[in-house]
């Protein structure tokens, strides 16, 4: 089974995007590097702001007839077929793929709203599309949306970006909730939290370390930590090339952290 | 001057190269290694049938229109049904629905229906896809992973029947609710192999002559090195194999005999040669079905009369040797429209009444007492034969 890793947090501004689409290349290429039999990775886009697209593919004008859009307005006989012929290659990497997104989503979101079967919108033309992948990696819009709801009943794994913040550590509880809610009320059994990723960590607040020191002794949230990826500027300038941080400095900080996670996360996906 | 795309891709993985051992421990989490081959589930869309496959399911025009990305499959299918249904309602016997186009189980009648080619194929993947439908699909496609970049495909390289059979199941068994998938065997690109589908076309149910000889004809090519299309080919591309042979790569010969389904050296040949037949004509036997032996004297022909001719085996059902001797006299001779029903032991011993004499008398009466092992016998055996020669000439004069 493809493991399907969705980035949720309904906080904006915590590194979703940005830790999505360096999730997906970096395991791209680490399996490629593996000498995996399947090195191909899926970038899903559900976020109608359609950063992560803009940044793997270069572009931010997918529309009505090329974008998830499309696949949610979809007949559920042809969805499937529409998803493969939506998913463009990125820019970055030659076994990264992206489905993008658009800012027509946000209509989509309207006009799905109470329509039966809305939420497995993804979920059943993924199901069919992800075989032919390593992985999938989903992106999603900071908000406990419609679109958030799909992304999640399509997933295997959520993992939870947050900031080493008071708020935010309180904020994460609901998401893990949220994600125990989804499960339990869609009857998704194969979707668990599974990683929380802390970012922007700045070792000079002290706040910051004492947030860091508490997530780190809880008895769950301590085991489900899977990086802290530094405060690094180097992340805002790779965004401004529409470069990976891999690419633009594999020497930085946030690379070197970035790249641990991934790891990780391959090791996960064997069990 | 490397592109960035390449740079970037090359330091990304001198990063990763650095931690992948220790992130990874000893190997790769075995499922991602996994290079064995898998039984996968794959989007019916995503799976197309091999343009130069020898055995065609569908009519010619039906399969250039699909290959020259004219038609999807659903259409395909519909044409399909279309040219049944009218050959059906020509021949009395009317259907609306699919299912209606097998055998009726109650019916007395003990003579089977003579089927056109169009219903003989459909009634032939209607009958695979209620087997699919009751029993599911038991074998597996062999497809091979063509995909390139962002578009993943899968060509068929075995079990093209079964395709069609799963896309008909889908789109006109009414309530059927089909999840648009189907069980395939995936085989690396590298590792596909003419003769895996030359052997599965030859061991089911077998290919007509002029599959037999396009099969024949793409073996050969491989063999010879010849670069094999991706796309729909017309015969000019079969009878290239015309100007090569089994002699050119003699440690191919045995495998390529084997994959034809164990023929000789010299049926092979034979096959070969048919693909020296007009266009028109290999259309006609290969939609009809016409065996090699009743086409072998159609070859004589010009190139001009052959369409006619295999026109004419179809319509009066003409023998091999019929054709033959139509062959040998010309197309011109008039063609009895009543196929000769006189038993061959009569026809033999009239014509032998043709060329017997005087100078045969000698022989004749050994011949006689050797068959009839006694002088008595043979003797009532000619009193026999006076009576009832004796009786056709009364009969004549009447």
């Amino acid at each position: 089974m493809t493991r399907t890793y969705v980035l949720t947090n309904h906080k904006g501004g915590v590194g979703k995007s940005t830790s999505a689409t360096n999730i997906a290349l970096g395991l791209a290429a680490v399996l490629r590097q593996a000498k995996a039999k399947n090195s191909r990775v899926l970038l899903i886009d559900t976020d109608s702001q359609a950063h992560a697209t803009l940044v793997t593919t270069g572009r931010n004008d997918y529309g009505t007839d090329n974008s998830l859009y499309t696949v949610l307005m979809e007949d559920r006989q042809t969805a499937s077929q529409t998803f493969a012929n939506c998913i463009v290659p990125s820019t970055w990497d030659e076994d990264l793929h992206v489905l993008p997104g658009s800012p027509l989503l946000e209509q989509a979101e309207r006009e799905l709203q109470g329509t039966a079967g809305a939420p497995y919108r993804i979920a059943d033309p993924l199901a069919k599309i992800a075989p032919h992948y390593a992985a999938v990696v989903i992106d999603t819009r900071p908000s406990f949306s419609l679109m958030t709801e799909m992304g999640l009943i399509a997933a295997t794994d959520a993992i939870i970006p947050i900031e080493p913040r008071y708020l935010e550590t309180v904020g994460l509880l609901s998401v893990i909730t949220k994600i125990n809610e989804i499960r339990e009320g869609w009857r998704i059994p194969d979707l668990r939290v599974s990683g929380i990723l802390v970012t922007k960590m700045d070792k000079r607040v002290k706040g910051h370390h004492h947030l860091l020191k508490e997530i780190k002794s809880h008895p769950m949230l301590g085991k489900l930590l899977i990086g802290i990826i530094p405060m690094n500027e180097a992340v805002s300038y790779a965004h401004r090339s529409h470069r990976s941080i891999f690419a633009y400095d594999p020497e930085a900080t946030a690379s070197q952290a970035y790249a641990q996670v991934i790891g990780r996360l391959v090791r996960q996906g064997g069990r | 001057m490397p592109s960035k795309k390449n740079n970037d891709t090359d330091k990304l993985d001198a990063l990763l190269a650095s931690v992948t051992e220790d992130m990874l421990g000893d190997d790769l989490p075995q499922h991602l290694a996994d290079n064995g081959i898998r039984v996968e589930r794959i989007l019916l869309e995503m799976v197309r049938p091999d343009p130069v496959q020898p055995r065609r399911v569908l009519s010619e025009r039906i399969h250039f229109k699909f290959h020259n990305e004219r038609m999807t499959p659903t259409q395909a299918l519909r044409e399909l049904v279309q040219f049944a249904q009218v050959s059906a309602r020509q021949q009395g016997r009317p259907f609306a629905n699919v299912l209606e186009i097998l055998p009726d189980p109650e019916s007395d009648t003990d003579e089977p229906e003579k089927l056109s080619p169009e219903e003989d194929t459909l009634r032939d993947l209607v009958n695979l896809a209620v087997t699919i439908r009751d029993d599911g699909q038991v074998n597996p496609l062999t497809v091979v992973d063509v995909s390139q970049g962002v578009t993943r495909l899968f060509r068929i390289e075995t079990g093209e029947r079964r395709y069609w059979a799963t896309w008909l199941l889908r789109d006109f068994f009414p309530g059927y609710d089909s999840d648009g998938m189907i069980d395939c065997i995936v085989v690396p690109a590298e590792k596909s192999s003419v003769f895996r589908q030359a052997k599965e076309n030859t061991a089911r149910k077998g290919l007509t002559a002029i599959a037999m000889a396009r099969q024949s004809a793409l073996l050969l090519l491989t063999v010879h090195g010849y670069e094999i299309p991706i796309h729909a080919v017309n015969n000019d591309f079969y009878r290239q194999a015309l100007d090569i042979n089994l002699r050119g790569k003699r440690e191919y010969t045995d495998i390529i005999l084997s994959a034809m389904g164990g023929i000789n050296r010299a049926r092979f040949s034979q096959y070969k040669s048919l693909l020296q037949l007009s266009d028109e004509a290999l259309e006609l036997a290969d939609r009809h079905d016409i065996d090699e032996f009743r086409l072998r004297p159609v070859l004589t022909l010009p190139e001009e009369a052959q369409g006619e001719m295999v026109q004419h085996i179809v319509q009066f059902n003409l023998s091999g040797r019929q054709v033959r001797e139509i062959c040998e006299k010309g197309l011109d001779t008039e063609i009895d429209e009543k196929p000769d029903s006189t038993a061959p032991h009569i026809r033999r011993f009239v014509k032998s009444m043709r060329r017997v004499g005087e100078q045969d008398e000698d022989e004749f009466l050994n011949s006689l007492l050797h068959e009839e092992q006694s002088q008595e016998m043979a003797v009532a055996r000619i009193e026999s034969l006076i009576t009832f020669l004796t009786h056709v000439k009364q009969k004549m004069n009447m």
